[in-house]
């Protein structure tokens, strides 16, 4: 009895530390989805290049860790400039459906792009963490977390608090929350936009980036890295589109779920439900909670 | 008629389209004298917010253009202008509906404001403080989400708001809209004292005609995009076709409606007898 109680556990924070991953990659949907109203389809398609980016810098130009993830980081702010210039820009004023369309759009040059440079096949990435148990842990309080869950989890985690941070406390913040509230009021006071969307791009770039590094560590980088990031879509449905906590919530939530489901549901099923478990539980949401549960109610004064 | 230099903002035959198709502006020449009051008055739909937002250059972002006449801020054509470069120089535009932001406090509306310039942390609560001294209702309230105020202290959050950009021109688009009259009142006040202490003009859209030539200097009446009839704020509110179409005052003393009515049908008989 105590072995499966421990085991369930196991797979329970295996499943948190999976899903704080799933957090942040949904933050970045988030901070587009506020400052620009819209669903950004190209996260996954980001991911993918922004890691495979990396990975080429290193392998293909023997360029050192350190640097090929400063590089990375510049380049996913460059691709950021040039979303804010050549995209949304032009695009201002437009639909929402225009921009949706817009950004899968992106998705797909991005994704092409990135096979074009560094070509296409799955690499091969050493972050120099095993996916083995943690042996004190495992000694200690007889659990098996692997030490890439538990990384993947403690640099989420601080990344999402540093984001949160740089919202509540920093100027550009300030600007931020402004632009996602009314962005006409926001411009007539002079915050200019294109700082903000540029910024707000940059960012979900760099998150795009670490998510890519911490699964493409585990899995190989690869094409499938891009479906993977669409798993921020149920978390978003269930977190709420507009919800900093909810994305955060939200991750912790469907990480937890797939992996519990897929372990004791799953063998019913032939297993490997944890790829579309998440999205039947977004369904049940859509249905009963459509505003998730932490979608901002729109603020009535009676 | 006042030289160049003495007005801060002119317009001359100022043409506006919207979507390319919709003549919104016909013909608007309007000045403002530096460190006046100037109220702009018509109905809805007569071009009292489109013309605001031309010269805020707010107009882009709702499909409209600029596409005749000019339109000079101090000494300065604003063809080329956005509103980030607008607000820089010191003209600033309080949208009609006052549009708070919602889910940030009164306190961080009001510093949102000072985002064009470059303050420090303690230059801003010296800001702080000297609104405040405006506003002394805000103070008490800085901690509250403002989409939970009132409506006549979102009003005040949009002006602090603005003047926390240091402005010298001030657009206020409808501020006494859906406020009691009491409200109307006490902002109106405010505007004139900052006005008068602060030196900054004001070009005020209103539909409430009475209390805005009360308080400007100076006054416009626009219909169908077109200037009617323009004159000192006390030479209008004596006027008797402004006091008979915007001030509800006939000649004959206070007219209603059904006196109105009884009129026209006077006259359809009349018509319909020589027809």
């Amino acid at each position: 009895m105590a072995d499966q109680i421990l085991f369930f556990i196991e797979v329970v924070v295996g499943g948190l530390l999976a899903g704080t991953m799933y957090s942040l990659v949904a933050l970045g949907f988030v901070l587009i989805y506020k400052a620009s109203a819209t669903f950004n389809f190209s996260q996954g398609a980001m991911v993918f290049f922004a890691v495979l980016a990396f990975v080429g810098f290193m392998q293909d130009f023997n360029v050192p860790f350190v640097l090929a993830f400063f590089l990375a980081v510049f380049l996913m702010i460059i691709v950021g400039l040039c979303t804010e210039r050549l995209v949304l820009r032009p695009l201002m004023n437009q639909s929402e459906d225009t921009l949706l369309m817009a950004t899968i759009g992106l998705g797909y040059v991005l994704e092409g792009l990135a096979q074009a440079m560094w070509g296409v096949e799955v690499r091969r990435l050493d972050l120099g963490i095993k996916d083995f148990p943690i042996p004190w842990i495992a000694d200690n309080l007889k659990l098996f977390i692997s030490a890439i869950d538990l990384t993947a989890g403690i640099v989420a985690f601080g990344m999402i608090i540093g984001l949160t941070l740089l919202f509540k406390y920093t100027k550009m913040g300030l600007g931020l929350r402004a632009v996602a509230d009314d962005a006409g009021a926001a411009s007539s006071i002079g915050i200019p936009l294109k700082h903000i969307m540029l910024l707000v791009w940059s960012a979900a770039g760099v998150v795009a980036l670490v998510a890519g590094m911490m699964w493409g560590a585990r899995a190989g980088v690869q094409f499938a890295l891009v479906d993977l990031a669409l798993k921020a879509l149920p978390v978003l449905i269930i977190g709420g589109f507009s919800s900093i906590p909810g994305a955060i919530i939200g991750g912790l939530l469907i990480g937890a779920v797939e992996k519990v489901l897929e372990v004791y549901i799953g063998p019913f099923f032939g297993g490997a439900i944890e790829g579309w478990a998440p999205y039947v539980l977004a369904i049940f949401f859509l249905l009963y909670r459509p505003e998730g549960l932490f979608g901002e109610k729109i603020i009535r004064r009676v | 008629m006042s030289s160049v230099s003495s007005n801060i903002l002119e317009l001359k035959n100022v043409k506006v389209v919207y979507d390319n198709v919709i003549l919104a502006l016909h013909d608007v020449t309007l000045n403002v004298p530096k460190g006046k009051i100037v109220a702009l008055l018509g109905g809805n739909g007569a071009g009292k917010s489109t013309t605001l937002k031309s010269i805020s250059t707010m107009l882009a972002s709702e499909r409209g253009k600029v596409t005749g006449g000019t339109i000079n801020y101090d000494g300065n054509s604003i063809e080329k202008q956005n509103p980030s470069q607008m607000v820089n120089m010191g003209m600033v535009q309080v949208l009609e509906g006052r549009r708070c932001f919602g889910h940030l406090t009164v306190e961080e509306n009001i510093i949102s404001g000072a985002y064009s310039r470059k303050l420090s942390r303690g230059d801003i609560n010296q800001e702080l403080e000297k609104i405040y001294g405006y506003f002394i209702r805000l103070k008490e309230r800085r901690k509250s989400q403002a989409g939970f105020t009132s409506g006549g202290e979102q009003q005040m959050i949009a002006v602090a708001r603005a003047m926390m950009a240091k402005p010298k021109m001030l657009l206020l688009d409808e501020p006494s809209m859906g406020l009691a009259p009491q409200l109307v009142a006490e902002i109106f006040n405010i505007v004139k004292e900052l006005n008068e202490k602060e030196g900054v003009s004001v070009l005020l859209a209103e539909q409430n005609t009475n209390v805005a030539l009360k308080n400007a200097d100076h006054g416009y009446i626009i219909e169908t995009g077109k200037v009617m009839l323009e004159g000192t704020a006390k030479s209008l509110l004596n006027d008797d076709k402004v006091k008979e179409l915007y001030l509800g005052i006939s000649k004959e003393g206070r007219k209603n409606f059904r006196d109105v009515l009884k009129e026209e049908g006077k006259k359809r008989k009349k018509r319909l007898i020589n027809g």
